[in-house]
């Protein structure tokens, strides 16, 4: 029976890119680059399942590792459906300015933004192990000019206790958006809260702004709030040691 | 933070019964949502996580309450029983939602399709009236969203979920909703949601029904590559402009981007598009006029409804009650047939197959569910059309020849002959 409504195709979504930025470096080989590849793995699936069920926006991943140089894996964002984690080695230096550089090269709407119906600001997501080897200075500089750097979701782990806290903090903005853990279950249980959280976040259209009439809201406030509740309850870091 | 139940855990219900968890259906942002079983019957159990309820102990209570009022119409997958509260949280108890309702998303995600044209109108009929009867009973539903309704895509049937935050008219229980849905004075956070704003979040949600695109998402949000929270203030909140807007053509949906909307609207008549021209004008979404009321858009779905016939293609169509149709399936001229004006609120084209409700017979009833009539072929002489009373009440019909017959339940008057029908409370004019 003909039906107008077989003619229905799925409405306009925004994109919204997580983006993991990952250290690479020799000091994350072992546990550390073992608990995160296995982790990330984990968290994939229920990504898909956000992205899948939500009306507002479609997820996509891009990963960008950095070590001795930055380099991209994934050419492109991919969609959450698709993507795949491939398990990443450890090896070299702590280039974070590199990193900084290649995310701003494709935070643009000529190389990575590009989506036809629009995009809801990415969220980015930080994990490293030591202090930046590189002179990272200039590149953070000119990322934190880039619009959708600014507007992004930003949070950062630091895995231990080598990871260099003020650094990571120039990077998400703020110090509550930085994560110390030092266990490799801490590791894997942020990975998990922070993927899911921000994808969960980024991917909706907001709510109400906290600060009064024709206030935006804010999704890195509304981000670091989650943060501050589940780093208060949920995380028994212990003083284990790596 | 969030407590996990696991599969066999009990949990204590208020009435001192206990509900044991079977397993988890699915997560939300407010809570997780469990199938129980209480006694030998299964239930769904929705168990909030901790610290995303802005007050508790006001919201525990106005649960509550709404539990001790009762659901408002069969539509609502309505608290029944409330937990003890453990831990920092709570719970509540509500029917299980059977497997042909399927979520609004899913539609909007074209995973799932309305069947026919019936099917999407009766959903915006069934949606409009659940929404009255809660507003009637003096609630607001708050937070109206996509993520409210399971709908059977077969025939339009409605269930309304998430009716926790339902509250009381004047009460506000601190949720704001999503500002894809939210009215522009709630988006600003100039106002609280409450019935106005329901109404507002209503249209959207109507319109995203019927037309499978946003309404205020057009060529300028297009054109914004990043969506920011000041954008999303801008365009949903401060200066908002319908896509399709009378005077504003700015925000035009966009070739390649918003294909159902530029399918769908112009098939729908005339006088719904325009009832959503006037419901998202820019004086109605600043609130400088009344945004058309639960009932308006009753009276419009109904009218839509007696609107829908089958054409000879098999596909069902509009028939434009003023003058000849173009089936919108297969661009087929259908002419116009009689149509009959019931108490001056309704028009129903007296086509084969179309029924005669209880509202359009008794001008004192809005039961838009019950049939008192239908028109149906002659079993021997398909092209004469009879209109039957399927009613327990008499109708008295006057011919055009200046006849009249009486017609008692399950008796049928030739359609084409009808000059006016009397109701005992109503009447009919074939125009």
């Amino acid at each position: 029976m003909p039906n107008i409504y077989d003619g229905a195709v799925e409405v306009a979504r925004r994109t919204m890119t997580l983006f993991f930025v990952v250290d690479a470096s020799g000091s994350m080989d072992g546990s550390k680059m073992g608990t995160l590849n296995a982790a990330v793995e984990e968290v994939i699936p229920e990504i898909r399942k956000i992205s899948g069920e939500n009306a507002d926006a479609a997820i996509k991943i891009a990963v960008l590792e950095f070590s001795s140089g930055a380099r991209w894996i994934t050419p492109a964002p991919m969609d959450a459906e698709d993507f795949t984690w491939s398990f990443l080695d450890a090896d070299g230096l702590t280039d974070l300015g590199e990193a900084c550089k290649a995310l701003n090269e494709k935070l643009s709407r000529k190389a990575f933004m590009s989506d036809a119906a629009g995009s809801f600001a990415p969220a980015i997501f930080l994990l490293s192990d030591g202090e930046p080897t590189d002179d990272y200075k200039p590149e953070l500089e000119k990322l934190k000019q880039n619009n959708w750097f600014r507007k992004a979701i930003k949070v950062a782990v630091a895995i231990g206790d080598d990871a260099n806290r003020d650094v990571l903090g120039e990077f998400t903005g703020n110090k509550e958006a930085v994560l110390t853990v030092h266990t490799p279950e801490a590791l894997a249980k942020m990975i998990r809260f922070v993927s899911v959280t921000a994808s969960q976040i980024g991917s909706k259209s907001t709510g109400v702004g906290k600060g009064g009439v024709d206030e935006a809201a804010n999704k890195q406030d509304e981000m670091v709030q989650k943060l501050g509740a589940v780093q208060e309850t949920d995380i028994d870091d212990g003083d284990l040691e790596w | 933070m969030k407590h996990e139940f696991q599969n066999g855990d009990k949990i204590a219900l208020r009435n001192g019964e206990e509900a044991k968890v079977v397993e988890k259906l699915g997560e939300g942002g407010q809570g997780a949502v469990y199938k129980v079983k209480i006694g030998i019957k299964e239930y769904a159990l929705k168990w909030y996580h901790i610290g995303v309820i802005p007050n508790i102990k006001k919201f525990y209570k106005n649960l509550e309450n709404n539990i001790a009022k009762g659901s408002p119409s069969d539509a609502f997958l309505w608290p029944l029983h409330l937990t003890e509260q453990a831990g920092g949280s709570f719970g509540y108890v509500m029917e299980l939602r059977p497997d042909n309702y399927k979520e609004f998303s899913e539609f909007l995600l074209a995973r799932v399709r309305f069947a026919s044209l019936s099917a999407a109108v009766n959903a915006s009929l069934n949606i409009t009236n659940g929404f009255r009867e809660l507003h009637r009973r003096g609630f607001s539903y708050q937070d109206l969203n996509d993520g409210n309704f399971f709908i059977d895509p077969l025939n339009g049937n409605v269930l309304i979920c998430d009716n926790d935050n339902v509250a009381p008219y004047g009460e506000n229980l601190g949720i704001a909703g999503k500002a894809r849905y939210m009215a522009p004075e709630v988006v600003r956070n100039k106002k609280k949601p409450d019935v106005m704003t329901d109404r507002f979040s209503l249209t959207v949600v109507l319109f995203r029904l019927l037309f499978l695109d946003h309404p205020l998402e057009g060529k300028r949000v297009v054109e914004s590559p990043c969506l920011t929270e000041e954008l999303e203030l801008k365009y949903y909140g401060k200066d908002p402009i319908f896509i399709y807007d009378k005077d504003d053509d700015s925000n035009r949906p966009v070739r390649g981007v918003h294909p159902n909307a530029l399918r769908f609207w112009p098939l729908y008549p005339k006088f719904i598009r325009e009832k959503f021209e006037f419901a998202l004008s820019k004086d109605a979404m600043h609130g400088k006029i009344a945004r058309p009321t639960d009932n308006d858009w009753q009276i419009a779905f109904t009218e839509l409804r007696s609107s829908i016939v089958t054409c000879p293609c098999g596909g069902e169509t509009f028939l434009d009650l003023s003058g000849d149709s173009l089936c919108v399936c297969c661009g087929m001229k259908i002419p116009k047939p009689p149509v009959l004006s019931l108490q001056g609120r309704y028009k129903v084209a007296l086509f084969p197959e179309m029924k005669l409700y209880k509202c359009h017979t008794d001008r004192d009833s809005d039961d838009y569910k019950e049939i008192a009539g239908e028109v149906i072929r002659n079993p021997k002489q398909p092209t004469i059309w009879g209109l039957r009373n399927l009613s327990d009440t008499i109708w008295n019909v006057e011919y055009k020849d200046g006849t009249s017959k009486i017609l008692s339940k399950g008796e049928v008057a030739v359609v084409t002959k009808i000059k006016q029908i009397q109701f005992p409370n109503g009447v009919g004019t074939v125009i």
